[in-house]
């Protein structure tokens, strides 16, 4: 594009996503088009990439060129590979993108779609792109290091604990959590239940298949795979129309929780080879097509948002979960726009595959981004469904009751369902009912299957698209599980290895299975926690999530801001210390609701006291008051990095401390010259 | 100066300069489409282990078969069970 031009094309981005955003927030009374919502982000994540990312890097960061990465300097073919950059962003996505995204935006879609929309578009922009790219760079500046192994050498030993507890903390929960939503999405659906028991033995069969038959031909595996899992997704249509098959598959939620703590634990004993790798393998194929062909129908379909930018369900009443837009919208959305879970991913392997510094730039705050439209998908998925199948969906019985009462109940509130409706829905996607099925997974998929259905096949087929999205989601949330228990015990182990040096081996089978069972009995005492729940478990399971995950990014912001006042960058401290603080403000208040909340319904102890005495089983106080203690665990260990990053910063920038960072040694790069050459 | 073609064996003619734009528009976007496809095709590769393996059979001189593709998976075992999934 000529040098004159280039000004007036970014006046123009800048006008039209305004004028987007002015739409989506303005707009009262009438339905809009859902690609509003996808031009308000599409030229709001252009600018700030152009502008925001590009003053960081030469600001903030002064991303030098010149600097070997890692990946070059120790370049051994395995773990540090230079790589080129759209390999490393298509790497670094696929990593970074989970249920997290796609759950969230929908439960916050009770606001209505602007709360959420606007923290999605804002959050990731300001806060969660600029998490990505600073702790991707600070850590390719230190090797690859993690972020437990930064908070520990530039805050100090308590950063490094408080660290480790909080991804400990944030597997558990989240692990917990997400199999809630799975039991939820399967519960009383032969369909949906069989065709996750499929991709079992069809991950079973793709190991044996990789190993033995096509050693390394991970792709064709991988369609083959995707192949029988199609192929499950039409024989579950059989299996839930024949009475003697539907009946076997048609399990219960404590049923389906048992099993899923069951395979948890098998899971993650298996060797890798066996079971996660395939599945892994198979849940990213069917991740990226399906988030792609998402995003295919949205822009062929253009559909309506048929939810309200505002419900009434802002004053903190919702059915879905209870508590205001502040902080609870904040804490429901967390993947979408701010996710300390990402700073472990951008600490992790993609440090390693960085060719060039400036590189991280693209890779950390563009894919974040990438990540951040995902959420947008999901909040239109949520918005074109009419809010009163969607309240029927997403609300649990314990507050609307079951149907047809709870179509009473919903349309009294002005968002009008009737049972029938509902009941015709149910049929069209093979459903018995969708009435109380909280989670947010069915409420996606069956947004999900409107917009494939009118883009692919028409009504005919939208029960096999819903059941497509529904073992999309049970696809890599049992895929998580299984990743999730053993990144647990392995960080179990590394802990007891200082206690008794045996427990540390990870080789060891009796260490593996010891460890495995407590951290399968964490998550699994908070599924059965939520499963037992009066108020649908989503309802305190998801905001301590959000919590966790929100505590950890506020981890990660620390220990980014302090090295940049380590740097010498004081007077551009407020790029990381401003999300800091918005999250610092987002957590310790839901944190604060959460637990002292004199409404049974937003606080833990308040729940805890209204069961007590209404002569509630012990267990159920017991599980208010244990959410109650890991959550004020966690802001107590967080608000203690706080002080020590604070502590820091102020002896660094009253000059009572040298100001030294723990980078690697400055080396020239080779492989420009090489490249030029 | 404009290249000669022969339209017929009688009748040379030259060629359009919009022609040769158009051509040299054409050939630059095949070749950033052929381009994009390599990079997807790379992406995805190093996504599924694919390059990774190859890698591994580089750096072990050794042929790809069940028993190499074990030694990998053996030697990649760690590093895939410590690698968090994102939620």
């Amino acid at each position: 594009m000529p040098k004159f031009l280039r000004p007036l094309f970014w006046i123009a981005v800048s006008l039209l996503g305004a004028l987007a955003l002015a739409t989506i927030a303005l707009h009262r009374g009438e339905q809009i088009n859902a690609l509003w919502l996808v031009v308000a982000a599409v030229s709001t994540y252009a600018v700030g990439y152009r502008f925001y990312s590009s003053f960081i890097s030469a600001k903030v960061l002064a991303l030098d060129p010149l600097r070997a990465t890692p990946a070059e300097r120790l370049d051994n073919g395995r773990d540090f590979v230079p790589t080129n950059k759209w390999v490393v962003f298509g790497h670094h996505f696929a990593a970074i993108a989970g249920p997290g995204p796609l759950v969230g935006p929908v439960l916050a879609a009770q606001f209505g779609y602007l709360p959420g929309t606007l923290w999605i578009i804002a959050g990731a922009v300001l806060g969660g792109c600029v998490q990505d790219f600073v702790i991707l760079l600070f850590s390719v500046r230190r090797d690859g290091k993690s972020l437990t192994e930064m908070a520990k050498s530039e805050i100090g030993p308590v950063g490094g604990v408080v660290a480790y507890l909080a991804v400990l903390s944030i597997i558990v929960i989240l692990l917990g959590a997400t199999a809630l939503i799975v039991v939820n999405a399967l519960k009383s659906s032969p369909w949906g239940t069989f065709t996750i028991a499929m991709t079992m033995p069809i991950a079973v069969l793709m190991g044996v298949y990789l190993r033995r038959i096509r050693p390394g031909k991970v792709l064709e595996t991988s369609i083959l795979g995707f192949g029988l899992v199609l192929a499950a997704i039409f024989a579950g249509q059989w299996v839930s129309e024949s009475p003697s098959w539907a009946a076997i598959f048609t399990l219960t939620a404590p049923t389906l929780a048992i099993l899923i703590i069951l395979y948890g634990f098998a899971a993650s004993s298996l060797p890798v080879w066996l079971l996660l790798a395939p599945r892994d393998y198979l849940s990213t194929f069917v991740k990226l097509g399906t988030i792609s062909l998402l995003a295919a129908g949205i822009v062929a379909l253009r559909p309506s948002l048929h939810m309200p930018p505002l419900t009434r369900f802002a004053d903190g009443t919702g059915p879905v979960f209870a508590g205001t837009i502040f902080p609870f919208a904040f804490i429901t959305i967390a993947c979408g726009a701010v996710s300390g879970f990402h700073s472990l991913i951008s600490s992790g392997t993609t440090p390693k595959l960085i060719r060039h510094e400036p590189e991280t730039r693209m890779v950390g705050y563009g894919g974040m981004m990438a990540e951040s439209m995902v959420a947008i998908m999901a909040m239109i998925a949520a918005s074109v469904l009419q809010p009163g199948v969607y309240f029927a969906i997403n609300s649990p019985a314990g507050i609307v009751g079951q149907a047809p009462a709870a179509a009473a109940t919903i349309s009294s509130w002005g968002f009008q369902v009737t049972a029938a409706q509902m009941a015709t829905l149910a049929h069209a996607v093979g459903e018995q009912t969708l009435f109380n099925r909280t989670g947010g997974a069915p409420a996606f998929a069956v947004g999900m299957a409107q917009i494939f259905s009118n883009t692919l096949g028409g009504q005919a087929v939208m029960a096999l698209w819903y059941h497509f999205a529904i073992m999309f989601e049970a696809l890599f949330i049992l895929t998580i599980l299984d990743a999730g228990t053993r990144v647990g015990r392995f960080m179990l182990q590394d802990a007891l290895g200082h206690i008794w040096k045996p427990l540390g081996r990870t080789s060891w089978y009796p260490s593996i299975l010891f460890t495995s069972a407590i951290i399968v009995a964490a998550w699994g005492n908070f599924l059965w926690q939520g499963i037992k729940d009066p108020l649908g478990g989503i309802n305190s399971l998801w905001p301590l999530f959000g919590i966790c995950n929100q505590l950890l990014a506020t981890v990660a912001l620390c220990v980014a801001t302090t090295i940049i006042v380590k740097m010498g960058r004081v007077r551009y401290v407020l790029v990381t210390l401003i999300p800091l603080c918005g999250l610092v403000a987002v957590t310790f208040t839901a944190s604060w609701h959460k637990i002292l909340n004199p409404n049974p319904r937003i606080g833990f102890l308040a729940h805890a006291r209204q069961l007590a005495a209404a002569g509630a089983n012990p267990r159920l106080i017991f599980n208010d008051r244990l959410d109650a203690a890991v959550t004020a665990v966690l802001v107590g260990m967080v608000a203690m990095i706080l002080i020590e990053s604070s502590r820091e910063c102020m002896r660094v920038i009253s000059g009572s401390n040298f100001a030294a960072t723990k980078e690697a040694p400055f080396v020239i790069t080779r492989l420009a010259t090489k490249e030029q050459s | 100066m404009s290249p000669i073609i022969a339209c017929s064996a009688d009748t040379p003619v030259r060629e359009k300069p919009e022609a040769r734009t158009n051509q040299a528009s054409a050939r630059a976007i095949s070749a950033a489409i052929i381009h994009s496809f390599r990079v997807l095709a790379a992406a995805l590769r190093e996504i599924f282990d694919e390059s990774a393996y190859q890698r591994f059979l580089d750096r072990s001189q050794m042929q790809s078969s069940p028993n190499a593709y074990k030694t990998f998976q053996q030697e990649n075992e760690q590093a895939k069970s410590r690698r968090p999934r994102c939620c």
